[in-house]
């Protein structure tokens, strides 16, 4: 079995999907953990999750679409088995009275940190469609990838941009 | 007030990262592709082994004893792999399905971990029992093969020592996953109850 062909589904070269979608794997990764070394942990598990799940790709689907839920969901279970590092999306009240130090702080000024900084507090429902909305998922993608309805959908994401933009407002 | 603005907040988002992060990216997967193939190879190797290992300790001893133990042994072997494959198929589906799926499946599947892990823990005492057994019916064979290392008392106690040592790690390791299952039951039942509540609170 090689990288290029595993399955033989019509997948391109693993190579290829970390290409194209390394980059999207990382943002995921980076928006459910924190701390770098787990994050690098995390990124292996979501890269052996997606090389293991490939075979079971139809190519009549959207291939980003597969890999972004692989990586959601690989990144909400290894959650869940971070014992000793609570996670912070079920508790936003204690981080943000947690005051950065100056090399944190230095490093969250940065627009896109603060971002992602900002979607790691949101709760883990609203922090799914957030995270696919801002990569670039059209509506119908993401009710379909979540399993929603599109109205319950549009409710999730207006109270996901409310918390967002007071979070945001509150860093600035 | 104004609203977020979702594009422009979407560009900053999907910056491309510098091409030294892509470069690290590249080696992660590449070295996580070939430990997997690599994994796959030992996995079946190491069944390969242990199931040759049994059926020779069997055929070097011929006896009713044996060929049960042995049989039992091969069957425990072959089920665990048989079990080890279904849970990965059923993990790899549930990961490319919806969340509240994947969380449901989770949570039975540490359920089952928990409830397979406290009646290992609890099996111990017969499982050394047929163990001491087996090592009984086997010490003849072994002793007619080494009889100068069959006889030295430094090595019996050597044997036990490890037997002990080995039977009170896995004890300890099976404690230590149950407390782990909890913890991570109790995680999960929280997250499924956040999706059930943000799902309730969207659709009423």
């Amino acid at each position: 079995m090689t990288t290029a062909a595993r399955g033989g589904n019509g997948a391109p070269p693993f190579k290829a999907i970390v290409a194209d979608y390394g980059p999207l794997i990382s943002r995921i990764a980076s928006s459910y953990e924190a701390d770098p070394s787990l994050r690098e942990d995390l990124t292996q598990q979501i890269f052996l999750a997606v090389w293991q799940a490939l075979p079971s790709w139809r190519a009549d689907a959207s291939l980003k679409t597969f890999i972004a839920r692989v990586a959601q969901n690989r990144s909400i279970s290894f959650v869940t088995k971070q014992v000793r590092q609570p996670p912070v999306a079920e508790i936003p009240e204690k981080l943000e009275a947690e005051a950065p130090n100056p090399e944190e702080h230095a490093i969250e000024s940065n627009e896109r940190e603060m971002l992602m900084e900002a979607t790691r507090k949101l709760p883990l429902p609203q922090r799914q469609v957030i995270i696919l909305v801002l990569e670039g998922f059209t509506y119908p993608e993401i009710s379909e990838m979540l399993e929603i309805a599109p109205n319950a959908l549009a409710l999730r994401l207006s109270r996901a941009k409310a918390a967002l933009k007071s979070m945001l407002e509150h860093d600035e | 007030m104004t609203d977020l603005d979702l594009d422009r907040l979407g560009d900053v988002w999907r910056q491309q990262p510098d091409p030294a992060e892509l470069e690290r990216l590249r080696r992660t997967a590449a070295t996580v592709s070939r430990r997997a193939r690599v994994a796959l190879i030992v996995d079946a190797g190491v069944a390969i082994v242990a199931a040759a290992v049994v059926v020779l300790l069997v055929l070097s001893n011929p006896k009713v004893q044996t060929f049960a133990l042995g049989g039992a042994a091969i069957l425990l072997l072959l089920g665990s792999n048989v079990r080890q494959r279904r849970l990965r198929r059923v993990e790899l589906r549930s990961l490319s399905g919806g969340t509240e799926d994947m969380l449901d499946q989770s949570i039975e599947r540490v359920e089952t971990e928990l409830k397979h892990n406290r009646v290992s823990l609890a099996a111990m005492g017969p499982v050394l029992l047929v163990g001491i057994l087996f090592a009984g019916a086997a010490e003849s064979r072994v002793a007619s093969l080494f009889p100068a290392a069959g006889h030295l008392p430094m090595f019996r106690t050597l044997l036990v020592g490890l037997a002990v040592v080995i039977i009170a790690g896995a004890a300890v390791f099976l404690a230590l996953a149950i407390r782990r299952g909890r913890r991570e039951l109790e995680r999960l039942r929280a997250m499924r109850e956040a999706y059930r509540h943000e799902r309730e609170t969207t659709t009423s």
